[in-house]
């Protein structure tokens, strides 16, 4: 093993600040963050891609959105800007405005492909043929097997990191939580973090365990969703109408804790009355019905012989992408924001499997969808609490980590005179998508849906 | 199996319940009277997400589950615009997505209607005009209908269907 790979530690984010004098390059690695200034004439930053192949899409990032070169990168197409985007325009340099950004009638993108006699190219999306968000796969085919995939993203890109400068937390909040909407109670909880940590405030133990419960609520609609889904696409529609009420009910239930079937404005610093029994009630009653759909669907041979060796992910690909939640602990990764004191205390087990395959997905949200209801009932206490929040914020730039059903998601915000200077997010999609292409060899194209479905990834948060 | 299908019939049937049901069985006897009028009995619907948060299209993969059932009301997704009546669109229209938005539905046949769902095609929810923001839709399509709410619950889509059936 070579020092640099002994030496390797997981890459979380990497982004630009742009400061009045130079701008900044953060490099975010479990445990260390390294920062490079750079001037302002021709910046140029070195490409970590070949140790980390998942830098590639933050790289890519940072060209367009700065100006940054990136030396050795052994990809320089843009990223976010699509076919009508100025090639060049930098739109997050302070000097631009969203008026001076120019658009273009159409610039062409070279897709990754792979050439040879017999091989043909498929092109499935930005629209699907579904209830699906637009995002774009490219396959290089033999015959029915798929030779590579490239995933090419962004069409839903808003420029939100834009958006959010020069707004105070509070204005920015009703934005932050409509990033991704089925993750919005993990965006929220970025946001409290920031909060809590820009004012000094101490959050109590009460508060933190209804913040939780709300979080885990999100987690258990997402993984219903989820072993519904798959194996309705391996054909298996039954399991999707059993789940899906599974999930309704759960989602009818984050309407009666939060009164909003997305928990959109639940995340503050005011104690929430609810009827604790009701929700045990409900929790009891769920957990039942996951039993029963476990048994029934543990034993339907034909829809596993579908799931099992599926779309693998070894462990060394998903460590080498460094990638994420669900993905991640499929393929024996260890790693989980919630992997901590406050979380084992509420009855949180660290779940993963070893497989990596469709099957190993889908038994890990299972798995994780009762842990998640046996620590609901945990944080199911409606003792009330106080939180004074002290205004005004101090400026600084500020770093929170939380678990979201996806995977761990990573947001910075820097304050400069009470108000957002820079925010960057790291959806946990944003590098497990760029893993996609990893499950897809040895696999037909018709199991593509299948796979795609089994990581569950999000459009809306990985493109911003 | 047999197991399976004792504890399937004490399930029974799951859809439509409590205390919207009578108005809403009012409402849905309505679009089963209408879509029949007009649609000959099936409404046809391209949804397509032009940048929004995903819960637009979280509620609207809701109306398939057992207890919106919206098929039974004759109205279904379809796979392709060329099999649509209707274009039902989400989201604040990104710049990267126009052109597909355009080109979608262009391929829907006429008679065809645009209906708008959620608060970002009107450019109201709390996303701002930027670069990358090519909203809202009617500066780009004619929009026949809009069903507001940020999202619509599955019960306000509904509602909002029969909404515009009743434009027609």
């Amino acid at each position: 093993m070579s020092t640099a790979a002994m030496e390797r530690k997981r890459l979380i984010a990497r982004y630009a600040i742009e400061h009045e004098e130079n701008l900044e390059v953060v490099t975010c690695f479990e445990g260390e963050t390294r920062r490079q200034q750079l001037s302002k004439v021709a910046p140029r930053v070195e490409t970590l891609s070949h140790v980390h192949p998942a830098a590639i899409w933050f790289e890519r990032k940072m060209h367009e959105d700065f100006g940054i070169e990136i030396e050795g990168a052994f990809d320089t197409r843009p990223l976010a800007h699509h076919e009508t985007i100025a090639y060049q325009c930098h739109p997050m340099r302070k000097h631009r405005t969203d008026t001076t950004v120019e658009t273009v009638t159409h610039r062409s993108y070279d897709y990754e492909t792979v050439e040879g006699e017999g091989v043909f190219q498929v092109g499935v999306g930005p629209i699907h043929a579904g209830i699906i968000e637009p995002g774009h796969f490219h396959f290089s085919q033999a015959g029915e097997e798929m030779l590579h995939l490239e995933v090419r993203h962004f069409y839903k890109y808003r420029a939100i990191e834009k958006m959010l400068e020069g707004k105070t937390l509070w204005e920015a909040k009703p934005i932050i939580e409509r990033i991704s909407g089925n993750a919005s109670i993990a965006y929220q909880l970025c946001w409290r973090d920031i909060v809590v940590q820009s004012s000094g405030a101490i959050l109590p133990e009460a508060a933190r365990r209804y913040h939780a419960m709300l979080l885990e609520l999100e987690r258990a609609i997402h993984h219903l969703t989820d072993v519904g889904f798959i194996p309705n696409d391996a054909g298996f529609a039954a399991a999707l109408a059993f789940a899906s009420t599974l999930a309704e009910d759960a989602r009818r239930q984050m309407q009666v804790l939060s009164a909003h079937r997305f928990g959109f404005g639940a995340i503050d610093f005011e104690s929430k009355t609810f009827d604790s029994r009701q929700m045990r009630a409900w929790l009891k009653r769920l957990e039942e019905q996951v039993e029963q759909f476990h048994t029934w669907i543990g034993d339907i041979p034909s829809l596993w012989d579908r799931l099992d060796g599926t779309g693998i992910l070894p462990y060394a690909k998903a460590v080498k992408y460094d990638c994420v939640g669900v993905v991640a602990r499929a393929s024996g990764v260890k790693l989980d924001r919630r992997d901590n004191d406050f979380y084992r205390a509420h009855g949180f087990l660290f779940q993963r499997e070893k497989s990596g395959d469709v099957a190993a997905r889908f038994k890990l949200r299972l798995a994780e969808l009762r842990n998640s209801i046996e620590m609901m009932h945990h944080f199911a206490d409606d003792s009330s609490w106080r939180c004074e929040i002290l205004q005004p914020l101090r400026d600084g730039e500020y770093t929170a980590y939380c678990e979201s059903a996806l995977g761990e998601l990573f947001m910075t915000i820097t304050l400069k005179g009470g108000r957002i200077e820079r925010c960057f997010v790291r959806d946990p999609s944003f590098v497990n998508w760029q893993a996609l292409h990893l499950m897809m060899s040895g696999n037909i194209i018709a199991d593509f849906p299948l796979i795609n479905k089994s990581c569950d990834l999000s459009y809306a948060g990985n493109d911003l | 199996m047999l197991r399976f299908w004792k504890r399937r019939a004490k399930i029974g049937v799951l859809t439509e319940d409590k205390p919207y049901a009578q108005e809403m069985a009012a409402i849905r006897k309505e679009i089963k009277s209408r879509v029949h009028k007009h649609f000959a009995g099936s409404l046809a619907i391209r949804m397509v997400d032009s940048g929004s948060c995903n819960a637009c299209e979280a509620e609207c993969n809701a109306l398939s589950n057992p207890y919106y059932n919206l098929e039974s009301l004759g109205i279904y997704f379809v796979a392709s615009p060329r099999h649509a009546d209707l274009l039902l669109l989400s989201g604040v229209v990104t710049s990267n997505m126009l052109p597909h938005l355009l080109d979608a539905y262009a391929q829907i046949p006429e008679p065809k209607w645009v209906v708008t769902i959620g608060d970002c095609p009107l450019m109201q929810a709390p996303f701002e005009k930027s670069f990358a923001i090519a909203g809202p839709a009617s500066a780009h399509l004619p929009v026949a209908y809009h069903i507001s709410g940020c999202p619509p619950s599955p019960d306000e889509i509904i509602k909002g269907l029969l909404g515009f059936l009743r434009t027609l």
